[in-house]
């Protein structure tokens, strides 16, 4: 009798789990978060070296293709449920056998298949889900669209987008031990570089630079108990850095030392200037926000207070 | 090849995986929906039978129910009237044609008022064939038709063996061990009869007419003793089960063991079914103390199982009856808590009707002209017929699962193959002119400088400066590539590390990434 109702709890809870992970399938995917709370954003990475429009293009018809994937799997989401409940049917026509006093096992085996086929299909439509794009998928894409026009005619927008995530281990630029010996990772994630030759003969350089820290787990003896016990990894904040090389043309432009709207220290949007180099004909800057996100309208918003240390020169 | 023909291909194979299982089951016999039940025909009250059978004993040409308890035997017309009943002390009874009327007639060993005595009775007529023997409480008797012509042989419950003429008078006497006699049965050694003898502390003997060991010898205590000739090769295979699990066969002619095999529990029965309802072949069920049950086939002198199966407790009786009419008899079991279920020939178990009590006997046979089970437990005979139903043509269900499985699959394939590919999402968005290419690649090649810079100052080490070496010498590489593919000339200053696959600046001597010695 306990070996029936062992064998009948197990196989309940394994009914239970095929069931919500079905159930999973069949509604729509909840927003994942990383271990640190933040929400899981669709790893993209991407090669600019093309004109404008191109690109552009490119960014929408990404966008569409992941859409359209998803768009038909959302399709088919309840068939693997309906499966499921086939396989429930098939099964309870052995039940009614059994009722009935015959002993049967042939429906319940074709149950199972169906079971197993349902958890294939659910497998399959899942493949077909993606994470939403991140902000800066789109702001990126906004900020080329505004320079468009900007642009040298036959040039190309040169640089990369990398939206992979800001805390993979390829990205630790350097590591520390404080005096617990507990380790923290510095990360440093360059999620934009972009070089654009203007249509006045600048020259313009734009970096996007997340900068993160973590502590990594430990284990640590409780004062306590006197035991070891784990502690979790941390998340010790995180900060922006924009970096920008505007190499003037010198037969248009003379660069000025310093001007009421870009100086150092001022704050323009979420930014601050916290370096600015004027010498040897091109503006350098380095701006820090202390934002993890940072929205396409700061960054045009310091270009153009930047564009301000730029006089043009008489005709 | 298309991934839009790559489901349909799993598929495929799946639906013949799926369809070659099925036909598997629906030839096999493997599925079958069939349920064995029981009407009560008659039932009396009779407690605690120790031997039953039906059987002709009353020359009617009908047969009787004939039955035995500790203090009573007694015997039933087909209607469950009594026609015989008689008091008893200590009966132990046998059949045998004693008066040579070709009509079996019950011997009974019994401890009378002038003590140990045999009495015969025939068509209901009591006659004392023998008494005050010097023997001990009766614990088994069996009539045995010598060469010389038939004995009675009475065993006792302290090892002893008694052998009687038909008319009473003793012949020979013979001591199994000391202990209770737990079988009695006649052996053919080249087709004369022998007596086998065992006892319940293991002594296993074959007799001649004589009272004469043919061979004796000893294995762990003895709960039962069978004799079948298998093979009809005139020469008797003695099954014994023993109180600690051994289950041995010996060969009647010279004792020799055939088989032997750990049943891991007492073993409480033994009986012959003809479970396969093939001739050239015998085969015999063993019951078990704690339920087991296995079945065995004797083919060429070899022992084969065939099969187990359980009870929940202890096997007290085994039986066969062909209840489908196939020709192949099923084993018909009776335990201690009073489950009586019938075994097919492939060993599924199909329970009847459950007893209040434990079963103590089950014999099968004929009562006004009907074929019955006859079922007594610690309180009552019963009289069931056996009912057999099966629906028809269900054998082929499982093509039809089959098919309802392979239609899904061949739906799920459609689906996940009417979903387009989930697109790259490193992808590379590249202006194939000369100029275009150029800049990218001083673009690319300003990076790596930067990364340089950041490595110098510190600001970047380790894995993460070789990470990102890594991706833009990748980039350049495939800068190079799309000169080539546009027929631009480019002086080539990457190569790809054999090992690791990652690009390294042309000329260097070592991998950065994985450590590899390049010869180039």
């Amino acid at each position: 009798m306990e070996a029936i109702l062992c064998g009948g709890g197990i196989l309940l809870v394994v009914v239970l789990i095929i069931f919500f992970y079905l159930l999973n399938t069949a509604r729509k995917r909840v927003t994942e978060t990383t271990s640190f709370g933040k929400k899981q954003l669709l790893p993209v990475y991407i090669s600019l070296a093309d004109k404008p429009t191109s690109i552009i293009q490119g960014f929408n018809k990404l966008r569409y293709d992941v859409q359209k994937t998803e768009k038909a799997g959302d399709k088919w989401r309840w068939v693997p449920m309906l499966i499921f409940f086939a396989g429930i049917a098939l099964m309870l026509i052995d039940g009614i056998l059994l009722l009935l006093g015959y002993l049967s096992y042939i429906f319940s085996i074709g149950g199972v298949a169906l079971w197993i086929a349902a958890i294939v299909m659910a497998r399959g439509l899942r493949k077909s889900d993606s994470y939403d794009f991140s902000a800066r998928y789109n702001g990126t894409r906004d900020i080329l669209y505004t320079l468009r026009d900007d642009l040298r005619p036959g040039t190309t927008y040169l640089g990369h987008l990398d939206l992979t995530g800001s805390l993979l281990p390829t990205k630790v630029a350097r590591s520390a031990n404080d005096a617990q010996g507990r380790t923290t990772e510095y990360f440093r994630d360059e999620w934009l570089a972009l070089k654009a030759k203007l249509y006045d003969g600048n020259i313009l350089r734009v970096s996007g630079i997340q900068k993160s820290k973590k502590r990594k787990s430990y284990w640590k003896r409780s004062r306590i108990s006197g035991k070891m016990k784990s502690k979790p990894e941390k998340f010790k904040g995180t900060a922006h850095d924009l970096k920008v090389r505007i190499v003037a043309n010198p037969e248009v432009y003379k660069v000025a030392k310093t001007s009421p709207e870009f100086k150092q220290g001022l704050n323009i949007g979420k930014f601050t200037i916290s370096q600015l180099n004027t010498e040897g004909g091109m503006i350098s800057f380095v701006a820090n926000s202390p934002f993890e996100e940072v929205e396409y309208e700061n960054i045009l918003q310091v270009l153009k207070s930047a564009y301000t240390l730029l006089q043009r020169k008489a005709a | 090849m298309s991934r839009k023909v790559i489901p349909f291909v799993v598929a495929f194979v799946l639906i013949c995986l799926v369809m070659a299982v099925s036909a598997l089951f629906a030839f096999s016999g493997l599925a079958k929906a069939e349920k064995f039940g029981s009407d009560v025909a008659w039932s009396q009250r009779y407690d605690t039978a120790e031997s039953m059978k039906v059987i002709n004993l009353m020359g009617d040409d009908q047969d009787e129910l004939f039955i035995q308890n500790t203090q009573n035997v007694t015997i039933f017309d087909g209607s469950g009237n009594t026609l015989f009943s008689k008091e008893y002390q200590y009966p132990k009874t046998t059949l045998g044609d004693i008066n040579n009327d070709s009509r079996e007639d019950i011997v009974v060993f019994y401890l009378g008022d002038l003590g140990y005595s045999v009495d015969v009775i025939d068509n209901g007529q009591v006659t004392t064939i023998a008494e005050s023997l010097s023997v001990g409480l009766p614990a088994r008797v069996a009539v045995l038709r010598f060469t010389s012509g038939p004995q009675i042989v009475l065993g006792d419950t302290g090892g002893g063996l008694q052998s009687l003429s038909l008319s009473g008078q003793p012949l020979w006497s013979y001591s199994v061990g000391g202990e209770e006699i737990r079988g009695l049965d006649d052996a053919r050694i080249n087709g004369e009869v022998h007596l086998a003898a065992a006892s319940h502390d293991g002594s296993v003997v074959v007799l001649d007419e004589d009272g004469q060991a043919v061979w004796e010898t000893d294995q762990e205590s003895l709960r039962r003793m069978r004799a079948f000739d298998f093979n009809s090769d005139g020469n008797s295979e003695i099954l014994t089960g023993g109180e600690f699990g051994a289950f041995v066969a010996y060969s009647a002619t010279d004792g020799t063991q055939l088989y032997t095999q750990g049943m891991g529990q007492a073993v409480s029965e033994i009986r012959e079914v003809e479970l396969n309802g093939e001739p050239s072949s015998r085969e015999f069920v063993v019951g078990g103390k704690d339920g087991g049950v296995w079945a065995y086939s004797f083919q060429n002198g070899v022992v084969d199982q065939m099969w187990t199966g359980s009870l929940s407790d202890k096997v007290n009786e085994i039986s066969g009856i062909d209840v489908d009419g196939d020709g192949a008899e099923e084993a018909v079991l009776g335990d201690d808590s009073g489950v009586v279920a019938v075994f097919t020939g492939d060993g599924t178990r199909n329970n009847l009707a459950n007893h209040s009590t434990g079963i103590t006997r089950i014999d099968v046979g004929r009562l006004n002209g009907e074929r019955y089970v006859v079922i007594a437990d610690y309180n009552d005979v019963q009289v069931n017929k056996v009912i057999f139903n099966s629906i028809p043509g269900f054998q082929y269900m499982p093509l039809i699962v089959g098919v309802i499985v392979s239609a899904v699959i061949l739906i799920i394939a459609g689906i996940l193959a009417s979903i387009p590919q989930k697109p790259a999402l490193k992808v590379s968005f590249q202006d194939k002119s000369k100029e275009s290419l150029e800049a990218e690649r001083r673009m690319l090649k300003e990076s790596i400088a930067d990364v340089e810079r950041l490595r110098k100052s510190g600001e970047v080490t380790g894995d993460a400066y070789l990470a990102r070496l890594k991706r833009l010498r990748g980039d350049l590489a495939e800068n190079e590539t799309a000169f080539k593919a546009a027929g631009f000339p480019i002086k080539v200053e990457t190569i790809q590390c054999p090992n690791c696959g990652g690009t390294l600046e042309l000329g260097m001597d070592k991998c950065e990434y994985c450590g590899q010695v390049l010869l180039s």
